[in-house]
């Protein structure tokens, strides 16, 4: 029992629960003293908020920073050692490879369930009529699908970025380890009260939480804006440790252009998400006030404007997609030149057009909006804008396939995912133009052609790349690959029935069903098409459980990783053993070469001896 | 397998009367390319020639500043020879670069670039054979994305994607929609035909275990191929924008409608005649105007056969405006398009066009069934205004209580009081709908914005026609 306690987020729950029994509590104690009689919105949204400060507390993310306060010593991030075994995972580490990985348990966790919710309402779809579900359960569900997979996103970057950008970039750690931890503890108990909104209402506006409908929805609305807060302040925490981290820690020889192009991705995304992600806090922030003390923000009765709403929610969402898809595009051209054994094609361009999608990304926002009546002349500027995100887009495009000409091309489980997250994110972008110009917009917008559009953006940019890394990065956490055979499985099952739903999802777009809608009209003749499309969405689901069952059976039963099994050039593999050892690489290592050279014999990009260097030595002497 | 450091047999000369220069350039190529690199040092002009004719050496560095050494001797014999070999001459005098014979200045780094490329041992006739059967997949992959495109444009074409056509601004929409769907078609089969032509033709056979033809980057394409989708991109936008244009041209004499949505009905008002109704009659190739508001949250005004779309704002100040000119006579649906809660997916209402003659037939019979019972024409508002969204007439439960048998009843409010439904209640109901909820109803669903929305005398014929339900 007393180890059982000693859990990290074992001591986080039960702060949660005290922190929102303390918040229900205060509130509905004030209000008593004060005569009046109890409400539940305010003391659920206080006890939801404390809730979350209290796990924080409960998980020890306070202890270090609470010991300096007093002015206590503690111990430096160096000298952190986890507990061995699996336990590490579920407590307060230090260690980025372990939060990587916490922030990848998370993500797949939330990803289950985020698929479990699109699986239910998908099943609503396939007939006309109601059969299984409540309307109000369905608008629900749309939106809970929408923003936990958002968050599961999220977090799948955070995993990433996390684990990989010290091992990368020849670091012993982030720049600040103990921001890193509470970061991500942050995103759990921020999980809990979004599940949570299901539970008290639900809510029936869909993720964007759209005022007026949001001001008068149910109580799950204000879950949804707590977690999403907080979820959100997570993701600005972790940028900034990012940004920090790749711009201060790199190896020695490691300019800008020698990094891997996986960091200069993060760095991009990075930007974006610690400038950004506080409009979306502000924009439900302003709902949630507006729902509690009657500012009438958003209120067209109160001299307030509901397209401000929408202003300020797309300044982030929209950069957020970017946030989204940016580390898929920088795993793509990380692994690409791996597997077809050539160096990435125009290295510098491809880092600058991440940038570049990120600098645009801001400039694009209103794109959501030209059917929302914001004013007329708006819209021909941010068309203009919108279609120039095509510009540095297509620098990758042409940039990997340039990589891949003339590669010679070996088919392991990675590459799979990587070709099919070339195949797909293409899907995705080709489908973007028709919705940037305005005229065929007005068409288009909030039809499901703009759900087979971002679903494709998202699979293309996030889902295939995700998978991809983890069959190739595996190794590297657990010492043991994962199936091969199951891989292909995963692949070969998922990819094609992918392609069906999203074709499905446009065709039935372009004809006329909406989006968000829990019936249709037989009149329309959608009922073949999604048909197809739920029955394409299950055997996804499908794909994905095999690949759950491959990623814990192949921990314990995997074939062990000898070495650097891909042969790349890179500093994990071809310095470090598997499973990576704590705090790294025992020595430093010193950059030599460019990063993917591959086909170049005798270069190297990167060496461990410490060795004085000839040319600084000749400098020295001669000059 | 992929040993990075297999053993090159590369031939390195060195001129330079400086030993430290000597020996430093010594010890850094050895380090770069291993043991396997045969180094040799001169100090005179006339014994680097001698050497470079007898041992034919692969790279030849030249000190820059060596007095010594006479550069213009060297570049004369070397420029004149045909022997294939690469010759930089360094300078070291500029703190922190490397001065190369062609005078370009180059970082550290850069010359290290220049110093590792491969044509340290240029084997010059593979190069070029490999050239021209590169030339030629190439031109062979170029054959196929135009024949892809063409393929994938065709399908596209003759698939029925879009719903009928059955207005003026669906026309240059519509030719929007073929443009984009060539350029889709070109750009979709040129990256895919590059990927997957590479598959198959230099994917990795068995027993090859070389790494794929080095080339790392070409900036003159890279800048071609930036600048192409910019010009692209500018015209389609450009057309994008005449598009939006046309689809906004208004006509001097609109029909003019007005149309208000609320959760979840839709209601269209005419008013040069009059009438209030709850489908959308309209005369064919006539434009029309719609001024569109919002009695609740937002909707969208969407007839998929029109192709446009406008969101409806609550808010008087956030009138909106659309313009349609139905050109096909028929019967269609107007489909709210913004999330509006519960009943959104409901949220249809009939649109039809009729010709000029049976619209004005139409709108004789809508005015003449404004009669002069109060029963029916409460009837009549019950319906044009929402209300039976919510309220049924024959006793099936439904988002608000049924009006079946409503008048007269007793009910338990949310306080847990009583009430008898009289016509102050019904007036009550109706324009403050928050202020004695029945304990079985869901506050905060009713639109509290009848007062404004209906005169005292339609909510008076509401009333009687609630009254003739019993």
């Amino acid at each position: 029992m007393k180890k059982f306690l000693s859990i990290g987020f074992v001591t986080g729950m039960i702060g949660q629960i005290i922190g929102t029994a303390v918040g229900i509590g205060l509130l509905a104690g004030i209000r008593a003293l004060m005569g009046l009689a109890p409400k539940a919105e305010p003391a659920a949204v206080l006890g939801a908020a404390l809730g979350i400060v209290g796990f924080m507390i409960g998980v020890g993310g306070f202890r270090d920073w609470f010991a300096w306060a007093k002015g206590e010593d503690t111990y430096e991030a160096e000298e952190f050692h986890d507990r061995p075994g699996v336990i590490r995972y579920w407590g307060y580490s230090l260690d980025h490879k372990v939060i990587g990985v916490q922030y990848g348990i998370l993500s797949l966790l939330l990803m289950a369930l985020g698929g479990t919710f699109a699986l239910i309402f998908r099943a609503e779809l396939a007939q006309t009529g109601m059969q299984f579900i409540s309307l109000d359960f369905f608008n629900t569900l749309i939106g809970m699908h929408g923003m936990v997979l958002i968050i599961s996103i999220l977090l799948g970057i955070s995993a990433m970025s996390n684990y990989l950008v010290p091992l990368l970039i020849g670091a012993k750690d982030m720049a600040f380890p103990r921001l890193n931890a509470f970061g991500f503890w942050l995103a759990v108990p921020a999980s809990i009260v979004i599940v949570a909104a299901i539970f008290t209402g639900g809510f029936d506006t869909g993720w964007t939480g759209y005022p007026p409908l949001s001001a008068r929805a149910p109580l799950g609305m204000q879950m949804f804006f707590v977690a999403v807060f907080f979820a959100g302040w997570s993701s600005i925490l972790g940028a900034l440790n990012l940004i920090a981290t790749i711009l201060r820690m790199r190896a020695q020889g490691m300019n800008m252009f020698r990094m891997p192009i996986f960091a200069w991705a993060v760095l991009a995304t990075s930007l974006i998400a610690l400038t950004a992600t506080q409009l979306i806090g502000t924009s439900f922030q302003m709902v949630s006030f507006q729902r509690l003390f009657g500012m009438g923000f958003f209120d067209p009765a109160k001299g307030g404007n509901p397209l401000l709403f929408q202003h300020l929610f797309w300044f982030y969402s929209h950069p957020a997609v970017y946030i989204f898809i940016l580390p898929g595009l920088g795993i793509i051209s990380e692994l690409l030149p791996v597997f077809v054994r050539k160096p990435l094609f125009g290295y510098r361009w491809v880092a600058m057009s991440s940038l570049g999608i990120a600098l645009v990304g801001f400039m694009v926002w209103a794109h959501h909006m030209f059917a929302s009546g914001m004013e007329e002349y708006l819209r021909v500027p941010f068309m203009y804008s919108t279609l120039l995100v095509a510009v540095p887009t297509g620098i990758k495009f042409f940039s990997w396939t340039a990589t891949i000409w003339q590669g010679r091309m070996r088919f392991a489980t990675p590459m799979l995912f990587t070709l099919g997250a070339i195949i797909v994110f293409l899907l995705g972008g080709l489908t973007g133009p028709p919705l940037g110009t305005v005229a065929t917009d007005l068409h288009l917008h909030d039809t499901y052609f703009v759900v087979g559009h971002f679903h494709d953006t998202l699979f293309g940019g996030y889902m295939f790349p995700l998978f991809a890394a983890i069959y190739f990065w595996y190794p590297k956490i657990t010492g043991r690959r994962m199936n091969e055979t199951l891989g292909k499985i995963h692949f070969y099952l998922m990819t094609p029935s992918f392609l069906v739903m999203t074709f499905g999802q446009m065709a039935v777009g372009l004809l006329g069903m909406r989006r968000r809608i829990a019936d249709y009209d037989p009149a329309q003749g959608f009922q073949t098409t999604n048909f197809i499309i739920t029955i394409a969405a299950f055997l996804i689901a499908l794909s994905i459980l095999i690949f759950f069952i491959n990623l814990f059976v192949s921990a314990k039963k995997g074939e062990v990783a000898k070495g650097n099994i891909w042969e790349s050039r890179s500093p994990e593999w071809s310095i470090l053993p598997s499973p990576a050892p704590e705090h790294n690489y025992a020595q430093p290592f010193k950059v030599v070469g460019d990063p993917y050279d591959y086909g170049l014999k005798g270069s190297k990009f990167v060496e461990t001896a410490p060795q004085q260097s000839a040319d600084q030595e000749t400098r020295g002497t001669h000059g | 397998m992929y040993n990075l450091t297999a053993p090159v047999e590369n031939k390195i000369l060195i001129a330079s009367a400086n030993p430290l220069f000597r020996k430093g350039l010594e010890k850094m190529v050895l380090g770069r390319y291993g043991e396997a690199t045969i180094v040799r040092a001169t100090t005179t002009t006339s014994e680097t020639l001698d050497l470079m004719e007898s041992w034919q050496p692969d790279l030849v560095i030249v000190d820059y500043d060596d007095k010594s050494i006479s550069r213009a001797e060297f570049l004369r014999q070397f420029v004149a020879g045909d022997l294939p070999m690469k010759v930089m001459l360094v300078s070291l005098q500029a703190s922190g670069a490397v001065v190369v014979y062609d005078r370009r200045t180059l970082t550290p780094a850069q010359a290290q670039d220049w110093l590792s490329t491969p044509q340290i041992t240029p084997q010059t006739e593979a190069l070029i054979s490999r050239r021209s059967s590169s030339m030629k997949h190439f031109v062979f992959a170029g054959v196929l994305v135009l024949v892809l495109t063409f393929l994938v444009d065709l399908l596209l074409s003759t698939t029925r994607l879009l719903p009928v056509q059955a207005s003026l601004q669906a026309q240059p929409i519509d030719r929007l929609f073929d443009l984009e769907i060539i350029a889709i078609s070109f750009l979709f089969s040129l990256i895919v035909v590059f990927i997957v032509y590479s598959l198959i033709v230099f994917r990795r056979k068995p027993g090859q275990e070389e790494d794929g033809a080095y080339f790392k980057s070409n900036n003159p394409l890279e800048i071609i191929w930036t600048i192409i989708p910019l010009g692209a991109v500018i015209g389609l936008s450009y057309f994008g924008a005449i598009t939006l244009g046309q689809t906004r041209q208004a006509d001097p004499a609109p029909l003019e409608i007005k149309v208000v949505a609320g959760q979840w009905f839709w209601r269209f008002e005419y008013p040069e005649y009059g009438i209030v109704s709850d489908k959308m009659v309209m005369p064919v190739d006539q434009q029309a105007k719609l001024t569109l508001t919002s009695m609740d949250v937002i909707h969208s005004f969407w007839v998929p056969e029109f192709r446009v779309k406008q969101d409806l704002l609550p808010g008087e100040n956030l009138v909106r405006e659309l313009r349609i000119t139905p050109t096909l006579i028929g019967e269609y649906k107007v489909r709210c398009a913004e999330m509006c809660g519960t009943s959104h997916a409901y949220m249809e209402s009939p649109v039809i066009v009729v010709s000029q003659t049976d619209f004005d037939a139409w709108v004789q019979e809508e005015l003449a069934a404004i009669g002069t019972d109060p029963a029916a024409r409460g009837e009549r508002w019950a319906s044009t205004n929402g209300c039976r969204s919510c309220h049924s007439v024959d006793g099936t439960a439904s988002v608000g209580p049924s009006w079946r048998g409503l008048f007269g009843k007793t009910v338990e409010l949310m306080d847990g009081s009583f009430v008898v439904v009289d016509d102050a209640y019904l007036y009550a109901a109706i324009v403050s709908p928050n202020a004695q909820v029945a304990k079985d109803s869901i506050p905060n669903v009713m639109p509290q914005t009848y007062e404004g929305s209906l005169s005292n005398d339609q909510i008076a014929d509401i009333i009687a026609f609630i009254k003739t339900l019993q």
